[in-house]
């Protein structure tokens, strides 16, 4: 280890015995300390807010079609403009918003949940019930992401919400798996666990008491990292035509709408775009905070 | 003129959590072919006081505030980083803790070694190849030459550390830091290590600086002592006059001589329990560092109000406490405080 | 090493087996073959005859093992909705054009993305780190449908710079691989970043420095090789990734590339072709993983011995 974390860890937090409460505190009392990432989980929190609350309260009906207010540019009464359909830009982007974000976290839970059903047994299991499962996982490590997608929704035939979730989640957790195995046998190895073990807890209580609880906080931290690629995902299929169906929206299909008029109407692509990066570059900046607090050990001063 | 002479020494570390002082005041001097032994608890600074003698303190968040280093007359702490690079393993040469990371995993064994010799003595590649051959055999590794061409994770840990130890000779340097350098190995190992240490030493009349926690390993190797806590040089002796007459109540602890140890770590003769723990340096005690944990403490003002000076008790052997062992007399200790 | 390579290769055989299989059953739940599909009614005499024609009505694993035997034939089948074409020759016309972009693509992320990343590392905290690394973030998180329309909409129209479409000459390969690259891009500056960092602050770089080594040499020699090995790693997905993903790029530059006409035959139901396409895309992945792995070998040499 270097001499600077030696140095700093000895003479600051040392040693100090770790209650659960106290970690979560300190973990918080971290993140708050990181202005960048208090900054981002707070336009992360408004801007879902926004896509939540702005199609209610908005004075236009974000399905409503007038030709006579299409492709409006910027002004008072349409901030952002408006649509080939004369739709309040605004008011789509929250509702697009409704449908990208719900898919990336739905998708996301998902892929958490396969990834923490597969990591732990393997995980927790071990030798050669784990040895398969990882090669097994090595060899899924072949799928091309966006083809699989692809067909998956193929197979349902049809694209909505959950068959929108379920393809974006079947090809992408695996790195979800990895990880939570990894911190399960590196939990394993650990003296209480040893200890449980030693006055005969049974395994399902070693699992979900000792084993699961402990890594809630990669977990959390995963949540972030997925959630980028998820919502870039969907946005792709929708873009090339095989995402949510009109005249519901969701900022991928947003952008293909605007990508048709981008020669003279350029701003109707970049407003969902703009948003796409907005999301992304919060999670990515959650996502680094919380390593930050939840490790302090990985952090990058 | 002294070899190597550190005069109050202070590194701090400018962190988030504050200002760490790493080291706070460390004075010593070192003549050419002797040994001096750095003793302490982890964190009390031993590492970082030969880092900054080398300048490869982590800047930032390292940062020598005060103090010089005198090598051979010559200020360290004020060469840029081009001069110190020309002192670095040519003059003056340092080994490490933990020998499984200090070697470079993607790099052969005999490429580490050469590039020490071409870059300060300007061999060609084959004469350094013939050289660092020599000083693998030096060492003692077995079939050297076919040894040069493997990657350091076919080496065992004490193998590894000789390889370092070859490499830090490579140039003769005048002045060897060696930082804790069986502490990471086999218990079996490292009595051979320290053995080889002091073998090279006076082969190639080099002279030492053995950072230790091990007081058996100081009394064995080292012909002088320093005494460090929190970041200060607490006492400084020649070995036998600091294992006979301690002063300082740190020291005391360390040798088991307090009154409150029992029997068993007495014997042991390194390390044993102090109640308490060592301060946090971010903002230690403002006066006695020890002042906390001293069993004398609470009979004087004076500890917990003005900061100890070293002074030089007798000839030789100098102590930061307002109450070294010679001074105490008729003062009992409070046992048990 | 070489006994390392091999052991690598053979690797990939069940590998490429469950992959085929995986797209195989995907294929069979799509289910609707395009000779049902019709709008026009087609006789069911001709319809068996094409099932038949397209091995269609034997069991599942029949036509399992053809299609794996087929495919290590090289013969992916004609298309089914593209009369008289095979999916061989869609593959031959179109790959090389995909693997092109997602090679110029892969090149522009290193070329910038891990200089970048090494700069930054070594002035960490100055102005250059703090600039590339807004760079990085803000490349990482834009959608590459944006940057490509922007960048024909200004170097392309407003400017009138290079072409807005199409694959021929050098100047069509200019925007392509900007736009599909740039997300990589930003992530490589990440890594090499982070990687760079940790590579810093380990004890054999305190060696070397110890040593008294010049500081350009231990930068080349032991930061910046132990710093790639995690670039590389990542870099094969990526690889992978650039040269399959690369459906909206293609499409919007109008590059007849095989991610744009896979969509399209997904959509046609060809199933013949999507599979094939599939398929092919799986084996891309995986070459692009044996390559890094290859690499990895090379450049860690514990590895090597341990896998070998």
């Amino acid at each position: 280890m270097a001499v600077r974390e030696e140095v700093v860890a000895e003479h600051t937090a040392a040693g100090a015995p770790i209650r659960q409460s106290s970690l979560w505190r300190d973990a918080w009392r971290r993140y708050l300390r990181n202005r960048g990432a208090v900054l981002a989980a707070a336009v992360f929190v408004l801007l879902v807010l926004y896509c939540l609350i702005a199609p209610i309260a908005s004075p236009y009906d974000p399905y409503e079609v007038d030709f006579s207010q299409a492709y409006q540019t910027p002004s008072w009464a349409h901030p952002l403009g408006s649509d080939q359909f004369g739709r309040d830009l605004l008011t789509r982007t929250a509702l697009g918003g409704r449908i990208s974000i719900g898919i990336g976290f739905g998708a996301t839970i998902a892929i958490l949940l396969i990834g923490v059903a597969y990591g732990a047994i393997s995980g927790f299991v071990g030798g050669k019930l784990d040895d398969a499962l990882m090669r097994f996982l090595d060899a899924l490590y072949g799928l091309p992401y966006l083809p699989f997608a692809i067909l998956t929704l193929a197979i349902f035939g049809t694209v909505n919400f959950w068959t929108m979730v379920v393809a974006l989640s079947v090809a992408s957790w695996f790195t979800a798996a990895r990880i939570v195995r990894g911190q399960i046998i590196t939990l394993k190895e650990n003296d209480y666990v040893r200890a449980a073990r030693a006055v005969g807890a049974r395994w399902h209580r070693i699992l979900l008491r000792h084993l699961l609880p402990n890594t809630l906080g990669v977990l959390i931290i995963a949540i972030f990292l997925e959630l980028p690629g998820v919502i870039l995902g969907e946005a792709f299929l929708s873009f090339i035509g095989l995402g949510i169906n009109p005249p519901n929206a969701s900022w991928g299909s947003m952008a293909q709408d605007g990508y048709q008029a981008y020669r003279v109407h350029p701003h109707i692509i970049v407003i969902p775009s703009v948003a796409i990066a907005t999301l992304i570059l919060c999670a990515n900046f959650i996502a680094d905070g919380l390593r930050d607090a939840l490790d302090p050990r990985t952090r990058e001063t | 003129m002294a070899l190597l002479e550190v005069k109050n020494l202070h590194t701090h570390f400018f962190t988030r959590e504050g200002v760490v002082r790493a080291v706070d005041g460390v004075d010593f001097e070192l003549e050419r072919g002797r040994t001096l032994g750095i003793v302490g608890e982890s964190g009390c600074g031993k590492s970082v006081t030969a880092l900054s003698i080398m300048g490869l303190i982590p800047k930032p968040p390292a940062k020598i505030v005060e103090g010089q280093v005198l090598f051979e007359g010559r200020d360290l702490t004020e060469l840029d980083e081009g001069e110190l690079e020309d002192v670095r393993g040519r003059h003056i040469a340092m080994i490490f803790q933990d020998p499984m990371t200090s070697l470079n995993p993607t790099l052969k064994i005999g490429t580490q070694l050469t590039e020490t010799l071409r870059r300060h003595l300007g061999m060609s590649k084959d004469a350094a190849r013939k050289r660092a051959i020599e000083l693998l055999e030096e060492v003692h590794i077995p079939n050297a030459a076919a040894r040069l061409d493997d990657y350091p994770h076919r080496y065992s840990g004490g193998m590894r550390q000789r390889v370092m130890i070859a490499g830090a000779i490579a140039c003769n340097p005048k002045l060897l830091i060696a930082d804790e350098p069986s502490t990471a190995l086999d218990v079996t190992v490292q009595a051979r290590i320290l053995d080889l240490l002091e073998e090279l030493r006076k082969a190639h009349d080099m002279a030492m600086i053995l950072i230790t926690h091990d007081m058996g390993v100081v009394a064995e190797a080292a012909d002088e002592v320093a005494v460090m806590y929190a970041g200060q040089l607490v006492e400084r002796a020649g070995v036998q006059d600091l294992f006979d007459r301690p002063e300082h109540p740190y020291t005391e602890a360390l040798l088991g001589a307090l009154p409150h140890v029992d029997e068993e770590h007495v014997r042991e003769s390194r390390l044993t329990t102090i109640p308490g723990r060592p301060p946090n340096l971010v903002d230690p005690p403002e006066a006695c560092r020890f002042g906390p944990r001293c069993p004398y403490a609470s009979l004087n003002d004076s500890c917990t109000q003005v900061e100890p000076q070293l002074r030089e008790l007798r000839k030789g052997h100098w102590v930061r406490s307002a109450h070294p062992a010679s001074e105490r007399a008729g003062v009992p200790a409070e046992v048990g405080a | 090493m070489t006994k390392f390579v091999v052991r690598r290769l053979v690797w990939t055989i069940p590998v490429v087996l469950l992959v085929i299989l995986l797209t195989f059953t995907m294929m069979k739940q799509i289910g609707g073959n395009p000779f049902r599909q019709t709008e026009r009614a087609v006789p069911a005499s001709i319809q068996r005859n094409l099932e038949r024609k397209f091995g269609l009505d034997k069991p599942w694993y029949v036509q399992y093992a053809q299609y794996v035997r087929n495919v290590f034939t090289f013969d992916l089948g004609p298309s089914m909705v593209l009369r008289g074409r095979s999916v061989n020759a869609i593959v031959k016309e179109q790959f090389p054009r995909s693997i092109q972009l997602g090679g110029l693509a892969m090149l522009f992320a290193l070329v910038v993305g891990v200089p970048l990343g090494a700069v930054a590392a070594l002035k960490q905290n100055s102005t250059a780190d703090y600039s590339a690394m807004v760079v990085s973030n803000v490349g990482f998180a834009v959608p590459s449908f944006l940057v490509a329309t922007l960048l024909i909409y200004f170097v392309s129209l407003k400017w009138g710079l290079l072409p807005t479409s199409g694959w021929a000459t050098w100047r069509h390969k200019i925007l392509p691989p900007i736009a599909l690259g740039l997300g990589p891009m930003a992530y490589f500056a990440r890594l090499a970043r982070g990687s760079m960092l940790e590579t810093l602050q380990q004890d054999y770089v305190r060696t070397a420095r110890a040593k008294g080594l010049r500081w350009r040499r231990v930068v080349v020699v032991h930061v910046l090789r132990n710093s790639l090995i995690p670039v590389v790693t990542a870099a094969g997905p990526f690889l992978g990734f650039l040269i399959t993903g690369s459906f909206i790029i293609e499409t919007i530059f109008a590059i007849p590339g095989i991610g744009r006409y896979y969509v399209v035959s997904v959509q046609a139901r060809d199933l013949s072709v999507t599979m094939g396409l599939t398929v092919i895309l799986a084996l891309i992945i995986v070459v692009a993983n044996l390559i890094v792995d290859i690499l990895y070998g090379l450049l860690d040499p514990r590895t090597r011995e341990a896998r070998a």
